[in-house]
């Protein structure tokens, strides 16, 4: 554990974690939601957070969003505080579910994040031209006028994804964005969110309980591990850029997932 | 149109038609006497041979039940938009709403008619009285009723409180205050009626009072019911064509 602290420590890191702990208290009885969690990561760097249910990994994404406040330790964000960062719309995020405004269209819900408090857009944010190109990369150019509704799953949480796009944040923050996605949807949509990040260069931070996924996406995955949630290891992936579907059939990609198979399984015993 | 659709417009009308008929064919079979329940063919020309006072006493008493109707709408969603972002003034206000729902409007009445005094006001007062409820624990529901993904997201990029009321609150409670206003309709005519049974001399509630007394006045008690079912069925499906339109986006919307 104390070794983490050392782990690496880049000076350029643009999220800064330092000891981070947060406990939740209901009725009585309390929950170490994460404890002396340390973690930088570097500005365009794509982090995954693995780990089983109840581990903290989404505690964490909120805490790093300045959704929630820590208890113990602090964040910053290229030097800010999160809740600073926050009101500075350096955050696009995409959530579990795909979160849309059913009254609004496609073209409409994509400019929630930009409509709302707009006086605080970023220099990044994205024009309609911008957007029209984003909404093309992910098939949805015909769907502009669509009612959310009246697409699948599968569609809807692309549109989410083009939202926390179009934001022009330096970060983004996913919160299993695929995981109510049925298998074949989901691995088409790990190609289409690394086009989208590869065009913007913006910093991810993804969590997910899928081993293939956190590897085929990461440049880093960050293990996590239940009661109390804490950091178990940091695995660098080697994978080159950009990932394709047949690197998922490369020996190099089974090793990582092999290990970090290993590193779930001995965090639990 | 698709056969569903026609369908749809046709099955209703049968079953009016049929319901009259079946009226019809009870009164001329049992030879039921006319002063205990007239024909409805009897009725319908009772209304043809004098339109003018029915439209009057109708026109006045739609007034007072849409004012009544949007005192209650107006002042119920201000509440219920303080009660959606204070757990302690929805807990404070949630036992007058229920107080307000379980005395039966008639008893209370005739205190609003000595308080507002003889007239508009007071009937007014009754129908924003039956009406405000309906509309105000919709209202809560509708607004609390925003999906947490949505909320955190407007607070990933700062939202204010303003902004999450009109960009997420509101929308959201618009189903609610439909099927408020559907309740709220009739509960309004309710109202109104009453309202002109203590505190008026006009109205079709006015019509009924009188006639009520008089043996031969006895039909005007039949067309006065006869305006004011058409009248609640007429603003029922106004509201239903209102509701299509306002919810297109809405699952309730869906076949």
């Amino acid at each position: 554990m104390t070794a983490l602290a050392t782990d690496r420590v880049p000076s350029d890191a643009q999220i800064h974690i330092g000891a981070v702990g947060k406990i939740f208290a209901r009725r009585g009885r309390t929950t170490e939601a994460l404890r002396d969690v340390h973690l930088d990561i570097r500005e365009g760097e794509f982090v995954s957070l693995l780990g089983p249910s109840g581990c903290g990994k989404s505690t964490l994404l909120r805490l790093i969003g300045g959704l929630a406040e820590p208890d113990e330790g602090a964040i910053t964000i290229e030097g800010f505080e999160p809740r600073r960062a926050r009101a500075l719309k350096m955050f696009g995020l995409v959530p579990q579910a795909p979160a849309l405004l059913p009254w609004h269209t496609v073209a409409k819900n994509v400019r929630f994040l930009t409509d709302v408090h707009s006086r605080g857009n970023g220099p990044a944010v994205l024009d309609d031209a911008g957007i029209d190109s984003l909404l093309a990369t992910v098939g949805l150019s015909a769907f502009t006028h669509s009612l959310p509704h009246e697409l699948s799953g599968g569609m809807q949480q692309r549109v989410s994804l083009v939202r926390a796009f179009a934001l022009g944040a330096p970060i983004l923050l996913m919160d299993e964005p695929f995981a109510a996605l049925d298998e074949i949807t989901r691995a088409d949509m790990r190609y289409l969110l690394l086009d989208l990040w590869q065009r913007t260069g913006a910093t991810v931070v993804f969590v997910t309980h899928s081993v293939a996924e956190a590897v085929i996406l990461s440049d880093r995955v960050v293990v996590m591990a239940p009661r109390p949630g804490r950091v178990v290891t940091i695995e660098e992936i080697s994978l080159p850029r950009p990932r394709t579907p047949d690197m998922e059939d490369a020996p190099e990609f089974h090793a990582h997932v092999q290990r970090l198979r290993a590193d779930l399984r001995s965090s639990h015993s | 149109m698709t056969a569903r659709g026609v369908m749809r417009l046709i099955a209703p009308i049968v079953g009016v038609v049929g319901f009259l008929a079946l009226w019809q064919l009870y009164v001329v079979l049992w030879d039921v006497p006319a002063f205990k329940l007239p024909r409805p063919t009897t009725i319908i020309d009772h209304l043809r041979s004098d339109p003018g006072f029915y439209v009057r006493n109708a026109r006045t008493t739609l007034w007072e039940a849409f004012l009544g109707f949007a005192v209650a709408f107006a002042i119920a969603l201000v509440l219920a938009i303080f009660m959606a972002h204070s757990r302690f003034l929805d807990q404070a206000i949630q036992p007058i709403a229920v107080l307000i729902q379980v005395t039966p409007i008639v008893a209370y009445a005739p205190v609003v008619v000595i308080w507002r005094g003889f007239g508009l006001q007071s009937i007014v007062v009754i129908t924003a009285f039956v009406c405000f409820v309906p509309f105000l624990l919709n209202g809560v529901r509708g607004l609390r009723s925003v999906d947490a993904n949505l909320l955190e997201l407007a607070q990933s990029v700062n939202a204010t409180r303003r902004e999450i009321l009109m960009r997420l609150r509101l929308p959201s409670a618009l189903p609610y205050l439909f099927a408020a206003a559907r309740i709220a309709v009739g509960l309004a005519l309710i109202g109104a009626v009453l309202g002109e049974f203590f505190g008026s001399n006009s109205g079709l509630g006015y019509a009924i009072k009188v006639a009520q007394a008089r043996p031969n006045l006895r039909m005007q008690l039949w067309g006065s019911i006869y305006v004011l079912a058409f009248m609640g069925a007429a603003t029922m499906l106004l509201i239903g064509v209102l509701e299509r339109v306002a919810l297109r986006w809405h699952s309730s919307e869906r076949t």
